[in-house]
């Protein structure tokens, strides 16, 4: 096992590696110039050169890449072209709004979701099962920004419950950070949901065809240890493997909510950065993100273990 | 162990009270919300260093903290702000300033003549406006802690003018020690006299910017006028919001969590002018105004006819009516100063009074020899004005024979290839849609666009020298009459060689609770002094 999480782990530097060289050739050959940006659009040309000089954006990119690298090998991602900040306390401002909502996205979304896929597979076939799999299609295929901009209008404006946008960090108080993060957790969600509950219920319904099953309820077992304890255990790869697989689609998304709910969060952070071409916090902030999913997917692998006793690594 | 349901209550009960604490503490120790201005600006507040970018946002932070020598009232009359007394000598070569008693940057430091000059000089270093005075500064001597003065080696007649200008790059006072920083860098302190003092462990970059009132600031006695006069701080806090999503703020201005949204989406402008918690209002009534800039440099805008063609091309009322949609927020314009300022005139649009004209625009082509070349324009799609534009233009185009093409990308990525001087063929370009302020076109010093100096000048790179006289004579003049009759001069030779085509003005409102008043009009900049929430 921990030969198997080594060697991951060196897997995933690899791949930050490779994501590392994509995004800065991506971002510094497509066009823009973030020196130009920066002076306003009445500056001559003349002041735009100087900025670009003093940014060292005419450097040759070979050296720019390098000098960058050497950077991220130090755990310096480089100043943000714009604010002068290091990129590294921007990340670290942001982040907590960031964790704050796919965290409870995650369980709010894992909670319902798995819910729904037991109850829709244990009452498969009847109109229990056909809603659930009705709300699922319907959740998959509004985009989060409409989702958004529906609960807003009826629980912001109409009903005047919940606040419109912005985000409340833990420390001032535990209501109102919940308060802040009901609806954008929902409006996220909701995919995720629909996601989920699907390959639970057909997980769930392999499971519930199996011989162990039958023996259990022939056995007397009550309907609830053997959907809970039987049938969902055994059910738990496919459903473990969505929900790692889906974390790419809650970080997209993170990035369309954090717009639509203004939550400052690292989402917002790196399409302020696409606008203006503030090139070192989007190579820092997409390095991070790549780095994340791959560790996802890592305890994802790991988990199957915990599962499954039959699985080793 | 087992927990008695009663336990069980009053543990989270405790658990949320000690919860909440932290923000029922917090709540004791803000400005209440009654004091504190929330808004919604433009776009984001990146650079803090209002002398050294043109961003408009930086402008509205600059009138903040710091305060300028001269403020434009609401005639175009530069006023003393932070000067008490000024003199000129008899042969007009040197002006004599004495500051006003009692100004201090926000570090106690009181404001010096040193501060002064060393802010003016970095100020002249970035700003056209400042550049094209200083050409004939010869010394800016310092005759004691409060005097000082400007000693040209030619009479020059916008010196006020310059100093108390509304348009970026702000002449704004810094600290020396800020001042004397290299005016290729920013200056990332933000430390000023003026009437707020900006939060720095309240603000969050990218997400909100705020701002205290200085209680240690002196106001002048006149009413604020324009961006003159007594400049009072009537809430404590004003917290500047970074919403990048219109509806989102539209939503927030209705539910009460914001004060102020300065631009709210045209298309949503009904339903806030049915809400009655809310208030729309113009507060500057220049607006903007669009152009069309063609490249000089290469064919077919290297000759005069096919620039004279695009001035039989455009339909202005086409143009903002896709855009704005509802009249009250736009008109059309042919003069080449905006039609909202001092410098307007009709001189010389008899094209444009006669409207669209495609066969005399395909005429005019022919004359010039296009050749059936395409004609790139460069459509910024992330920029509703823009990205309608260029299509409206590209499509005239082609109904006058042109071989348009349209090169599609964001703003940023028109940015750069604007800059490009080679042909078409190699990555340059024919036309690019762009906008500048209603204030700055009446300016013909101060706006960047209006120069005519070939290469050296800006974006579409117009050349003409008659041009380039009539504007040192406009700075030179020293009455407003004459100036408007250079300006005449200037108009009728401008639209002969045509440096550019103009697609009209707009100015659509702000939104604001109706709970809140004072915002002062004026041009370019939302000034929050003299504001307040009832």
């Amino acid at each position: 096992m921990l030969a198997f999480i080594i060697r991951r782990l060196l897997t995933t530097v690899l791949v930050m590696a490779i994501v590392a060289a994509f995004i800065f050739l991506l971002l510094h050959l497509s066009p823009g110039d973030p020196a130009a940006i920066i002076v306003g659009d009445n500056a001559t040309q003349i002041q735009i050169d100087a900025v670009r000089k003093q940014l060292g954006l005419d450097d040759p990119l070979a050296l720019q890449f390098v000098r960058w690298l050497l950077g991220v090998c130090r755990g310096d991602l480089g100043i943000s072209i714009f604010s002068h900040e290091p990129v590294v306390k921007l990340i670290t401002q942001r982040i907590e709004p960031t964790l704050s909502l796919a965290t409870t996205t995650l369980l709010l979304a894992v909670t319902i979701a798995v819910s729904f896929g037991v109850i829709a597979a244990w009452r498969v076939g009847t109109w229990v099962d056909r809603v659930v799999m009705v709300l699922s299609v319907v959740s998959f295929s509004v985009p989060v920004f409409v989702v958004g901009y529906l609960l807003i209008y009826l629980f912001s404006i109409k009903l005047g419950w919940l606040p419109v946008q912005g985000y409340a960090p833990l420390t001032q108080g535990l209501i109102v950070w919940v308060r802040h993060l009901i609806l954008p957790s929902i409006a996220l969600g909701l995919a995720y949901v629909a996601l989920i509950a699907r390959i639970t219920r057909t997980a769930m319904l392999d499971v519930l065809s199996e011989d162990y099953i039958r023996t259990a309820r022939a056995k007397g077992v009550a309907t609830g240890p053997v959907l809970m304890k039987h049938a969902l255990k055994n059910a738990g790869v496919p459903i473990v493997t969505v929900i790692g697989i889906g974390v790419a689609l809650l970080i997209g998304g993170v990035v369309i909510t954090e717009t639509v709910f203004n939550i400052p969060g690292v989402g917002r952070l790196v399409v302020d950065a696409i606008s203006q071409r503030d090139y070192p916090i989007i190579q820092g902030v997409t390095l991070i993100f790549s780095g994340v999913y791959v560790i996802v997917n890592l305890l994802v692998d790991l988990s199957y273990a915990a599962l499954d006793p039959r699985i080793r690594y | 162990m087992t927990t008695s349901r009663r336990t069980f209550v009053k543990g989270s009960a405790a658990t949320a009270a000690a919860a909440s604490a932290p923000g029922l503490l917090r709540a004791q120790t803000a400005p209440s919300a009654a004091r504190t201005l929330r808004v919604v600006l433009h776009g984001d507040l990146k650079i803090f260093d209002p002398i050294w970018t043109t961003a408009n946002m930086t402008g509205n932070h600059g009138l903040l903290i710091y305060d300028t020598l001269f403020g434009m009232d609401d005639k175009r009359i530069p006023q003393p702000q932070m000067v008490d007394k000024w003199g000129v000598s008899d042969d007009k070569l040197t002006y004599t300033f004495t500051l006003r008693d009692g100004l201090k940057f926000h570090d106690g430091q009181a404001v010096t003549s040193a501060d002064v000059v060393a802010s003016v000089r970095r100020w002249a270093a970035r700003d056209g406006a400042a550049q094209h005075l200083f050409k004939r500064v010869a010394d800016t001597p310092i005759k004691d802690d409060k005097t000082f003065q400007i000693v040209l080696r030619e009479r020059y007649g916008l010196v006020l003018d310059a100093l108390g200008k509304l348009e970026t790059n702000l002449p704004v006072i810094m600290r020396k020690l800020d001042a004397e920083t290299d005016p290729n860098q920013q200056v990332t302190t933000k430390v000023g006299s003026g009437p707020f003092i900006f939060n720095e462990t309240e603000s969050r970059s990218g997400q909100r910017y705020v701002y205290d009132k200085n209680g240690a600031y002196v106001p002048r006695k006149e009413a604020a006028t324009g961006i003159a006069g007594g400049k009072i701080a009537k809430v404590d806090r004003v917290i500047i919001d970074n919403m990048a999503d219109e509806q989102t703020a539209v939503a927030a201005l209705k539910a009460g969590e914001i004060d102020f949204y300065e631009v709210p989406p045209i298309d949503l402008l009904d339903q806030l002018e049915g809400d009655k918690n809310i208030r729309l209002a113009v507060l500057n009534e220049g607006g903007n105004v669009g152009m069309c800039r063609l490249n000089w440099l290469h064919p077919p805008f290297d000759k005069v006819e096919a620039r004279q063609a695009m001035l039989y091309l455009i339909k202005q009322d086409d143009i903002l009516k896709a855009v704005f949609g509802n009249p009250k927020y736009y008109r059309t314009c042919g003069s080449l100063f905006g039609c909202t300022g001092l410098m307007q005139s009709d001189v010389n649009t008899d094209w444009f009074k006669a409207g669209q004209n495609i066969p005399k625009a395909r005429e005019l082509f022919q004359r010039a020899g296009y050749d059936g070349r395409p004609v790139v324009i460069l459509q910024a799609t992330n920029i509703a004005f823009m990205n309608n534009a260029s299509l409206l233009v590209a499509q005239w185009l082609k109904e006058a024979g042109v071989n348009a093409e349209l090169a599609a990308s964001d703003w940023g990525a028109v940015v750069t290839r604007r800059a490009v001087k080679k042909p078409v063929a190699e990555g340059g370009w024919n036309i690019f849609i762009t906008w500048g302020s209603g204030e700055g076109f009446d300016n013909p010093i101060g706006f960047v666009a209006h120069t005519a100096n070939g290469e050296a000048g800006w974006f579409g790179w117009p050349k003409d020298d008659l041009h380039e006289k009539l504007r040192d004579d406009w700075a030179m003049a020293t009455s407003l009459d004459e100036r408007k009759a250079i300006a005449r001069k200037l108009q009728e030779n401008a639209w002969n060689y045509v440096p550019m085509a103009l697609l009209g003005q707009w100015a659509p409102p702000v939104a604001m609770r109706a709970n809140v008043s004072g915002f002062i009009p004026i041009p370019a900049h939302v000034p929050f002094w003299n504001v307040e929430k009832a």
